[in-house]
Protein backbone atom coordinates (compact mmCIF):
# COMPACT_ATOMS: atom_id res chain seq x y z
CA UNK A 1 0.00 0.00 0.00
CA UNK A 2 1.42 3.35 -0.94
CA UNK A 3 0.11 6.12 1.27
CA UNK A 4 1.69 9.03 -0.51
CA UNK A 5 1.22 9.10 -4.26
CA UNK A 6 4.24 9.37 -6.54
CA UNK A 7 2.90 12.72 -7.54
CA UNK A 8 2.87 14.03 -3.95
CA UNK A 9 6.39 12.67 -3.35
CA UNK A 10 7.75 14.30 -6.49
CA UNK A 11 6.22 17.63 -5.48
CA UNK A 12 8.06 17.29 -2.15
CA UNK A 13 11.30 16.68 -4.04
CA UNK A 14 10.55 19.74 -6.14
CA UNK A 15 10.05 21.88 -3.03
CA UNK A 16 13.55 20.92 -1.79
CA UNK A 17 12.94 17.78 0.29
CA UNK A 18 15.47 15.83 -1.78
CA UNK A 19 15.60 12.79 0.51
CA UNK A 20 12.07 11.92 -0.61
CA UNK A 21 13.57 10.94 -3.94
CA UNK A 22 14.78 7.82 -2.09
CA UNK A 23 11.17 6.66 -1.79
CA UNK A 24 10.52 7.16 -5.49
CA UNK A 25 13.74 5.31 -6.27
CA UNK A 26 12.70 2.33 -4.14
CA UNK A 27 9.28 2.24 -5.81
CA UNK A 28 10.50 2.40 -9.39
CA UNK A 29 14.09 1.11 -9.54
CA UNK A 30 13.17 -2.43 -10.62
CA UNK A 31 10.80 -1.32 -13.34
CA UNK A 32 13.30 1.16 -14.74
CA UNK A 33 16.08 -1.41 -14.56
CA UNK A 34 13.82 -3.89 -16.42
CA UNK A 35 13.09 -1.26 -19.07
CA UNK A 36 16.78 -0.65 -19.76
CA UNK A 37 17.70 -4.32 -19.50
CA UNK A 38 15.08 -5.26 -22.06
CA UNK A 39 16.38 -2.49 -24.28
CA UNK A 40 20.10 -3.36 -24.11
CA UNK A 41 20.53 -6.79 -22.41
CA UNK A 42 23.39 -5.39 -20.36
CA UNK A 43 22.79 -5.39 -16.57
CA UNK A 44 25.70 -3.16 -15.63
CA UNK A 45 24.87 -0.55 -18.26
CA UNK A 46 21.19 -0.71 -17.21
CA UNK A 47 22.15 0.10 -13.61
CA UNK A 48 24.12 3.13 -14.77
CA UNK A 49 21.21 4.33 -16.88
CA UNK A 50 18.80 4.00 -13.93
CA UNK A 51 21.19 6.23 -11.99
CA UNK A 52 21.21 8.74 -14.86
CA UNK A 53 17.41 8.91 -14.81
CA UNK A 54 17.39 9.94 -11.15
CA UNK A 55 20.20 12.44 -11.68
CA UNK A 56 18.07 13.94 -14.42
CA UNK A 57 14.96 13.95 -12.24
CA UNK A 58 16.87 16.03 -9.69
CA UNK A 59 18.23 18.32 -12.36
CA UNK A 60 14.85 18.95 -13.95
CA UNK A 61 12.68 18.76 -10.84
CA UNK A 62 11.61 22.38 -11.37
CA UNK A 63 9.87 21.35 -14.61
CA UNK A 64 7.58 18.89 -12.82
CA UNK A 65 4.08 20.33 -12.71
CA UNK A 66 2.22 17.49 -11.04
CA UNK A 67 -0.16 17.21 -13.97
CA UNK A 68 -0.38 13.81 -15.66
CA UNK A 69 1.21 10.69 -14.28
CA UNK A 70 4.60 10.70 -12.57
CA UNK A 71 5.41 7.34 -14.17
CA UNK A 72 4.90 8.77 -17.65
CA UNK A 73 7.12 11.77 -16.79
CA UNK A 74 9.82 9.47 -15.40
CA UNK A 75 9.73 7.13 -18.39
CA UNK A 76 10.01 10.09 -20.76
CA UNK A 77 13.27 10.89 -18.96
CA UNK A 78 14.29 7.22 -19.21
CA UNK A 79 13.71 7.26 -22.97
CA UNK A 80 15.83 10.37 -23.35
CA UNK A 81 18.60 8.86 -21.21
CA UNK A 82 18.54 5.73 -23.35
CA UNK A 83 18.49 7.74 -26.57
CA UNK A 84 21.37 9.97 -25.46
CA UNK A 85 23.45 7.01 -24.41
CA UNK A 86 23.12 5.24 -27.74
CA UNK A 87 23.63 8.43 -29.68
CA UNK A 88 26.94 8.92 -27.86
CA UNK A 89 27.96 5.30 -28.39
CA UNK A 90 26.67 4.86 -31.93
CA UNK A 91 29.68 2.88 -33.10
CA UNK A 92 29.94 0.88 -29.96
CA UNK A 93 26.53 -0.69 -29.35
CA UNK A 94 26.68 -2.57 -26.12
CA UNK A 95 24.54 -5.64 -26.45
CA UNK A 96 25.39 -8.70 -24.51
CA UNK A 97 24.70 -11.83 -26.47
CA UNK A 98 27.29 -13.65 -24.39
CA UNK A 99 24.92 -13.71 -21.45
CA UNK A 100 22.45 -15.86 -23.36
CA UNK A 101 25.22 -18.23 -24.49
CA UNK A 102 26.57 -18.80 -21.00
CA UNK A 103 22.98 -19.12 -19.82
CA UNK A 104 22.56 -22.07 -22.22
CA UNK A 105 25.82 -23.72 -21.19
CA UNK A 106 25.28 -23.67 -17.47
CA UNK A 107 21.89 -25.32 -17.75
CA UNK A 108 22.92 -28.39 -19.69
CA UNK A 109 21.38 -30.69 -17.08
CA UNK A 110 17.91 -29.27 -17.52
CA UNK A 111 15.09 -31.38 -18.82
CA UNK A 112 14.32 -31.06 -22.51
CA UNK A 113 11.15 -29.05 -22.10
CA UNK A 114 12.81 -26.63 -19.71
CA UNK A 115 15.72 -26.31 -22.10
CA UNK A 116 13.29 -25.69 -25.00
CA UNK A 117 11.58 -22.94 -23.02
CA UNK A 118 14.91 -21.30 -22.29
CA UNK A 119 15.92 -21.56 -25.94
CA UNK A 120 12.71 -19.82 -26.96
CA UNK A 121 13.24 -17.03 -24.41
CA UNK A 122 16.80 -16.60 -25.62
CA UNK A 123 15.62 -16.36 -29.25
CA UNK A 124 12.91 -13.84 -28.30
CA UNK A 125 15.56 -11.75 -26.55
CA UNK A 126 17.74 -11.86 -29.66
CA UNK A 127 14.75 -10.97 -31.82
CA UNK A 128 14.05 -8.01 -29.50
CA UNK A 129 17.65 -6.83 -29.88
CA UNK A 130 17.26 -6.88 -33.66
CA UNK A 131 14.15 -4.68 -33.64
CA UNK A 132 14.58 -0.91 -34.12
CA UNK A 133 14.76 0.81 -30.68
CA UNK A 134 11.37 2.55 -31.02
CA UNK A 135 9.63 -0.80 -31.59
CA UNK A 136 11.52 -2.48 -28.78
CA UNK A 137 10.59 0.40 -26.51
CA UNK A 138 6.84 0.21 -27.11
CA UNK A 139 6.92 -3.56 -26.51
CA UNK A 140 8.85 -3.23 -23.26
CA UNK A 141 6.41 -0.60 -22.02
CA UNK A 142 3.32 -2.66 -22.94
CA UNK A 143 4.80 -5.61 -21.04
CA UNK A 144 4.22 -3.79 -17.73
CA UNK A 145 0.82 -4.87 -16.52
CA UNK A 146 0.38 -1.84 -14.31
CA UNK A 147 0.93 0.60 -17.15
CA UNK A 148 -2.10 1.63 -19.19
CA UNK A 149 -1.87 2.49 -22.87
CA UNK A 150 -2.98 6.03 -22.04
CA UNK A 151 0.30 6.37 -20.07
CA UNK A 152 2.33 4.71 -22.81
CA UNK A 153 0.85 7.25 -25.23
CA UNK A 154 1.88 10.04 -22.82
CA UNK A 155 5.43 8.64 -22.72
CA UNK A 156 5.71 8.23 -26.48
CA UNK A 157 4.08 11.56 -27.20
CA UNK A 158 1.13 10.13 -29.15
CA UNK A 159 -2.53 9.26 -28.58
CA UNK A 160 -3.64 6.14 -26.71
CA UNK A 161 -4.93 4.61 -29.96
CA UNK A 162 -1.68 5.31 -31.79
CA UNK A 163 0.27 3.67 -28.94
CA UNK A 164 -1.86 0.53 -29.29
CA UNK A 165 -1.34 0.42 -33.06
CA UNK A 166 2.43 0.87 -32.58
CA UNK A 167 2.50 -1.96 -30.04
CA UNK A 168 0.48 -4.24 -32.32
CA UNK A 169 2.78 -3.64 -35.28
CA UNK A 170 5.93 -4.03 -33.18
CA UNK A 171 4.58 -7.33 -31.90
CA UNK A 172 4.01 -8.48 -35.48
CA UNK A 173 7.58 -7.48 -36.39
CA UNK A 174 8.91 -9.32 -33.36
CA UNK A 175 7.13 -12.42 -34.61
CA UNK A 176 8.69 -12.04 -38.08
CA UNK A 177 12.23 -11.64 -36.71
CA UNK A 178 11.68 -14.51 -34.29
CA UNK A 179 10.59 -16.83 -37.12
CA UNK A 180 13.61 -15.83 -39.19
CA UNK A 181 15.95 -16.66 -36.29
CA UNK A 182 14.20 -20.00 -35.72
CA UNK A 183 14.75 -20.99 -39.34
CA UNK A 184 18.54 -20.47 -39.12
CA UNK B 1 -13.41 -4.52 -40.05
CA UNK B 2 -10.87 -1.73 -40.44
CA UNK B 3 -7.27 -2.97 -39.84
CA UNK B 4 -6.41 -0.21 -37.36
CA UNK B 5 -9.58 -0.88 -35.43
CA UNK B 6 -8.68 -4.57 -35.19
CA UNK B 7 -5.10 -3.76 -34.11
CA UNK B 8 -6.39 -1.56 -31.29
CA UNK B 9 -8.94 -4.15 -30.24
CA UNK B 10 -6.30 -6.91 -30.06
CA UNK B 11 -4.01 -4.78 -27.87
CA UNK B 12 -6.94 -3.90 -25.58
CA UNK B 13 -7.64 -7.60 -25.22
CA UNK B 14 -4.02 -8.68 -24.68
CA UNK B 15 -3.24 -5.95 -22.16
CA UNK B 16 -6.37 -6.71 -20.14
CA UNK B 17 -7.99 -3.33 -20.71
CA UNK B 18 -11.35 -4.84 -21.78
CA UNK B 19 -14.29 -5.48 -19.45
CA UNK B 20 -16.01 -8.87 -19.30
CA UNK B 21 -18.70 -8.06 -21.89
CA UNK B 22 -16.11 -6.68 -24.35
CA UNK B 23 -13.93 -9.76 -23.90
CA UNK B 24 -16.86 -12.00 -24.84
CA UNK B 25 -17.65 -9.82 -27.86
CA UNK B 26 -14.03 -9.97 -29.00
CA UNK B 27 -13.80 -13.75 -28.58
CA UNK B 28 -17.06 -14.23 -30.50
CA UNK B 29 -15.74 -12.03 -33.28
CA UNK B 30 -12.65 -14.24 -33.56
CA UNK B 31 -14.74 -17.43 -33.63
CA UNK B 32 -16.88 -15.98 -36.43
CA UNK B 33 -13.88 -14.76 -38.46
CA UNK B 34 -11.31 -17.43 -39.09
CA UNK B 35 -8.84 -15.11 -40.82
CA UNK B 36 -8.72 -12.74 -37.82
CA UNK B 37 -8.50 -15.74 -35.49
CA UNK B 38 -5.33 -16.89 -37.28
CA UNK B 39 -3.77 -13.42 -37.07
CA UNK B 40 -4.65 -13.24 -33.41
CA UNK B 41 -3.20 -16.68 -32.57
CA UNK B 42 0.17 -15.70 -34.04
CA UNK B 43 0.21 -12.48 -32.05
CA UNK B 44 -0.89 -14.19 -28.86
CA UNK B 45 2.09 -16.53 -28.92
CA UNK B 46 4.45 -13.56 -29.46
CA UNK B 47 2.77 -11.70 -26.61
CA UNK B 48 3.23 -14.68 -24.30
CA UNK B 49 6.88 -14.99 -25.31
CA UNK B 50 7.39 -11.30 -24.70
CA UNK B 51 5.95 -11.63 -21.21
CA UNK B 52 8.20 -14.60 -20.50
CA UNK B 53 11.34 -12.49 -21.02
CA UNK B 54 13.32 -12.55 -17.82
CA UNK B 55 15.01 -9.64 -16.12
CA UNK B 56 17.74 -10.22 -13.50
CA UNK B 57 17.68 -8.41 -10.17
CA UNK B 58 19.73 -5.21 -10.07
CA UNK B 59 22.82 -5.44 -7.83
CA UNK B 60 23.35 -3.72 -4.49
CA UNK B 61 25.90 -1.50 -6.21
CA UNK B 62 23.01 0.31 -7.89
CA UNK B 63 21.51 1.22 -4.48
CA UNK B 64 24.89 2.35 -3.13
CA UNK B 65 25.52 4.56 -6.15
CA UNK B 66 22.05 6.06 -5.94
CA UNK B 67 22.24 6.90 -2.23
CA UNK B 68 25.72 8.37 -2.66
CA UNK B 69 24.41 10.58 -5.43
CA UNK B 70 21.41 11.55 -3.27
CA UNK B 71 23.53 12.40 -0.25
CA UNK B 72 25.83 14.56 -2.39
CA UNK B 73 22.82 16.36 -3.83
CA UNK B 74 21.30 16.84 -0.35
CA UNK B 75 24.57 18.21 1.00
CA UNK B 76 24.81 20.67 -1.88
CA UNK B 77 21.18 21.67 -1.39
CA UNK B 78 21.74 22.33 2.32
CA UNK B 79 24.42 24.86 1.40
CA UNK B 80 21.97 27.02 -0.55
CA UNK B 81 21.42 30.24 1.51
CA UNK B 82 18.05 30.44 3.34
CA UNK B 83 16.90 33.55 1.41
CA UNK B 84 17.36 31.72 -1.91
CA UNK B 85 15.35 28.76 -0.62
CA UNK B 86 12.65 31.19 0.52
CA UNK B 87 12.61 32.81 -2.91
CA UNK B 88 12.30 29.39 -4.56
CA UNK B 89 9.49 28.43 -2.18
CA UNK B 90 7.53 31.61 -2.88
CA UNK B 91 7.96 31.17 -6.62
CA UNK B 92 6.76 27.56 -6.45
CA UNK B 93 3.84 28.59 -4.23
CA UNK B 94 2.79 31.20 -6.79
CA UNK B 95 3.13 28.69 -9.62
CA UNK B 96 0.99 26.11 -7.94
CA UNK B 97 -1.62 28.73 -6.99
CA UNK B 98 -2.03 29.68 -10.62
CA UNK B 99 -1.98 26.09 -11.78
CA UNK B 100 -4.46 24.79 -9.29
CA UNK B 101 -7.25 26.98 -10.72
CA UNK B 102 -8.82 28.39 -7.60
CA UNK B 103 -12.44 27.83 -8.58
CA UNK B 104 -11.87 24.15 -9.16
CA UNK B 105 -10.01 23.95 -5.85
CA UNK B 106 -12.90 25.52 -3.99
CA UNK B 107 -15.33 23.05 -5.55
CA UNK B 108 -13.17 20.11 -4.56
CA UNK B 109 -12.85 21.53 -1.05
CA UNK B 110 -16.61 21.79 -0.60
CA UNK B 111 -17.09 18.30 -2.01
CA UNK B 112 -14.32 16.99 0.22
CA UNK B 113 -15.81 18.58 3.35
CA UNK B 114 -19.24 17.14 2.56
CA UNK B 115 -17.89 13.66 1.92
CA UNK B 116 -15.62 13.97 4.93
CA UNK B 117 -18.62 14.73 7.13
CA UNK B 118 -20.42 11.58 6.00
CA UNK B 119 -17.47 9.20 5.95
CA UNK B 120 -15.59 10.58 8.90
CA UNK B 121 -15.07 7.30 10.78
CA UNK B 122 -14.12 5.22 7.74
CA UNK B 123 -11.70 7.83 6.52
CA UNK B 124 -9.93 7.98 9.86
CA UNK B 125 -9.17 4.27 9.67
CA UNK B 126 -7.86 4.53 6.10
CA UNK B 127 -5.71 7.53 7.06
CA UNK B 128 -4.22 5.70 10.01
CA UNK B 129 -3.22 2.63 8.00
CA UNK B 130 -1.94 4.79 5.13
CA UNK B 131 0.15 6.71 7.60
CA UNK B 132 1.63 3.46 8.91
CA UNK B 133 2.51 2.21 5.42
CA UNK B 134 4.11 5.52 4.60
CA UNK B 135 6.10 5.56 7.85
CA UNK B 136 7.51 2.08 7.32
CA UNK B 137 8.47 2.91 3.72
CA UNK B 138 10.20 6.11 4.85
CA UNK B 139 12.00 4.19 7.59
CA UNK B 140 13.41 1.67 5.11
CA UNK B 141 14.67 4.40 2.82
CA UNK B 142 16.15 6.35 5.76
CA UNK B 143 17.97 3.21 6.92
CA UNK B 144 19.56 2.80 3.50
CA UNK B 145 20.51 6.46 3.47
CA UNK B 146 22.10 6.25 6.96
CA UNK B 147 24.08 3.10 6.10
CA UNK B 148 25.35 4.62 2.87
CA UNK B 149 26.24 7.97 4.43
CA UNK B 150 28.16 6.36 7.29
CA UNK B 151 30.42 4.65 4.73
CA UNK B 152 31.33 7.88 2.92
CA UNK B 153 34.93 9.20 2.89
CA UNK B 154 33.78 12.75 3.70
CA UNK B 155 33.38 13.49 7.44
CA UNK B 156 30.55 15.91 6.65
CA UNK B 157 28.58 13.20 4.97
CA UNK B 158 29.18 10.79 7.85
CA UNK B 159 27.94 13.50 10.24
CA UNK B 160 24.87 13.85 8.06
CA UNK B 161 24.41 10.07 8.30
CA UNK B 162 24.50 10.23 12.10
CA UNK B 163 22.04 13.10 12.11
CA UNK B 164 19.68 11.10 9.86
CA UNK B 165 19.99 8.23 12.35
CA UNK B 166 18.51 10.51 15.05
CA UNK B 167 15.23 10.65 13.19
CA UNK B 168 14.09 7.07 13.88
CA UNK B 169 11.33 6.38 16.36
CA UNK B 170 12.62 2.84 16.86
CA UNK B 171 16.02 1.91 15.58
CA UNK B 172 16.95 -1.24 13.66
CA UNK B 173 19.89 -3.50 14.69
CA UNK B 174 21.63 -2.80 11.37
CA UNK B 175 21.65 0.92 12.09
CA UNK B 176 22.76 0.37 15.72
CA UNK B 177 25.70 -1.74 14.53
CA UNK B 178 26.65 0.88 11.94
CA UNK B 179 26.56 3.63 14.61
CA UNK B 180 28.64 1.52 17.01
CA UNK B 181 31.14 0.83 14.24
CA UNK B 182 31.35 4.58 13.65
CA UNK B 183 31.80 5.21 17.39
CA UNK B 184 34.68 2.71 17.58
CA UNK B 185 36.46 3.27 14.29
CA UNK B 186 35.68 6.62 12.73
CA UNK B 187 38.88 8.66 12.25
CA UNK B 188 37.05 11.91 13.06
CA UNK B 189 36.37 12.80 16.74
CA UNK B 190 33.33 14.93 15.90
CA UNK B 191 31.71 12.06 14.04
CA UNK B 192 32.41 9.70 16.95
CA UNK B 193 30.90 12.22 19.40
CA UNK B 194 27.84 12.62 17.19
CA UNK B 195 27.50 8.83 17.11
CA UNK B 196 27.37 8.75 20.95
CA UNK B 197 24.73 11.45 20.98
CA UNK B 198 22.69 9.52 18.47
CA UNK B 199 23.04 6.25 20.39
CA UNK B 200 21.94 7.94 23.64
CA UNK B 201 18.51 8.27 22.11
CA UNK B 202 18.24 4.50 21.92
CA UNK B 203 19.80 3.43 25.27
CA UNK B 204 16.70 1.40 26.12
CA UNK B 205 17.86 -1.04 23.45
CA UNK B 206 20.17 -3.65 25.14
CA UNK B 207 22.32 -3.85 22.00
CA UNK B 208 23.04 -0.11 22.27
CA UNK B 209 23.86 -0.30 26.02
CA UNK B 210 26.14 -3.29 25.51
CA UNK B 211 27.85 -1.64 22.55
CA UNK B 212 28.49 1.56 24.52
CA UNK B 213 30.04 -0.40 27.40
CA UNK B 214 32.28 -2.37 25.05
CA UNK B 215 33.32 0.83 23.32
CA UNK B 216 34.92 2.26 26.50
CA UNK B 217 38.24 0.39 26.09
CA UNK B 218 38.46 1.29 22.41
CA UNK B 219 38.45 5.06 22.85
CA UNK B 220 41.70 7.03 22.49
CA UNK B 221 40.36 10.57 22.62
CA UNK B 222 40.03 12.21 26.12
CA UNK B 223 36.80 13.96 25.16
CA UNK B 224 35.17 10.67 24.20
CA UNK B 225 36.48 8.94 27.30
CA UNK B 226 34.97 11.66 29.51
CA UNK B 227 31.70 11.68 27.57
CA UNK B 228 31.33 7.93 27.99
CA UNK B 229 32.18 8.20 31.71
CA UNK B 230 29.46 10.83 32.21
CA UNK B 231 27.01 8.76 30.21
CA UNK B 232 27.65 5.62 32.28
CA UNK B 233 27.03 7.59 35.47
CA UNK B 234 23.76 8.86 34.06
CA UNK B 235 22.78 5.31 33.13
CA UNK B 236 24.15 3.88 36.39
CA UNK B 237 25.65 1.10 34.27
CA UNK B 238 27.54 -1.27 36.61
CA UNK B 239 28.91 -3.30 33.70
CA UNK B 240 31.01 -0.28 32.72
CA UNK B 241 33.21 -0.38 35.86
CA UNK B 242 35.49 -3.17 34.68
CA UNK B 243 36.06 -1.68 31.21
CA UNK B 244 36.93 1.68 32.80
CA UNK B 245 39.43 0.00 35.13
CA UNK B 246 40.91 -1.83 32.18
CA UNK B 247 41.15 1.45 30.27
CA UNK B 248 43.09 3.02 33.13
CA UNK B 249 45.40 -0.02 33.36
CA UNK B 250 46.15 -0.37 29.66
CA UNK B 251 46.29 3.17 28.33
CA UNK B 252 48.17 6.28 29.27
CA UNK B 253 45.36 8.63 30.13
CA UNK B 254 45.20 12.34 30.73
CA UNK B 255 45.16 13.17 34.52
CA UNK B 256 41.80 14.96 34.24
CA UNK B 257 40.34 11.94 32.51
CA UNK B 258 41.64 9.58 35.20
CA UNK B 259 40.08 11.76 37.92
CA UNK B 260 36.81 11.92 36.04
CA UNK B 261 36.71 8.14 35.54
CA UNK B 262 37.54 7.47 39.19
CA UNK B 263 34.74 9.80 40.28
CA UNK B 264 32.39 8.06 37.88
CA UNK B 265 33.26 4.60 39.18
CA UNK B 266 32.63 5.74 42.76
CA UNK B 267 29.25 7.18 41.82
CA UNK B 268 28.20 4.03 39.98
CA UNK B 269 29.28 1.72 42.83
Amino acid sequence: MQALTDNALMLKVKSGDLNTLGLLYERHKKRLFGFFYNMNSNPSLSEDLVQNVFVRILKYKHTYTGEGSFTAWMFRMARNVNYDHFKKNKNNRETNDLSSISFKLQDSKDTNSEQDRKDVISTVQRAMNLLPPEKREVLVLSKYKEMKFSEIGEILGCSEGAAKVKAHRALKDLRTVFMQLEKR
Amino acid sequence: MDTTQFEIWVMDYLSGELDEASIQRFEKFLTDNEEYQKQFDVLLSSWEQLNALEVPEPSEKMDTQFFEMLSNATEKNDKIPWYKKLQMGIRQGMDSLVQSKLAYGALVLILGLTLGYFFRNGATEVDASSEMASTSETKQVREKLVLTLLEQPSANQRLQGVSEANKFEKVDDKVVNALLKTLNNDPNVNVRLAAIESLIKYVDNPLVREGLVQSIVKQESPILQVTLANLMVALQEKKSIEPFRKLMRTKELDTTVIQQIERSIETII
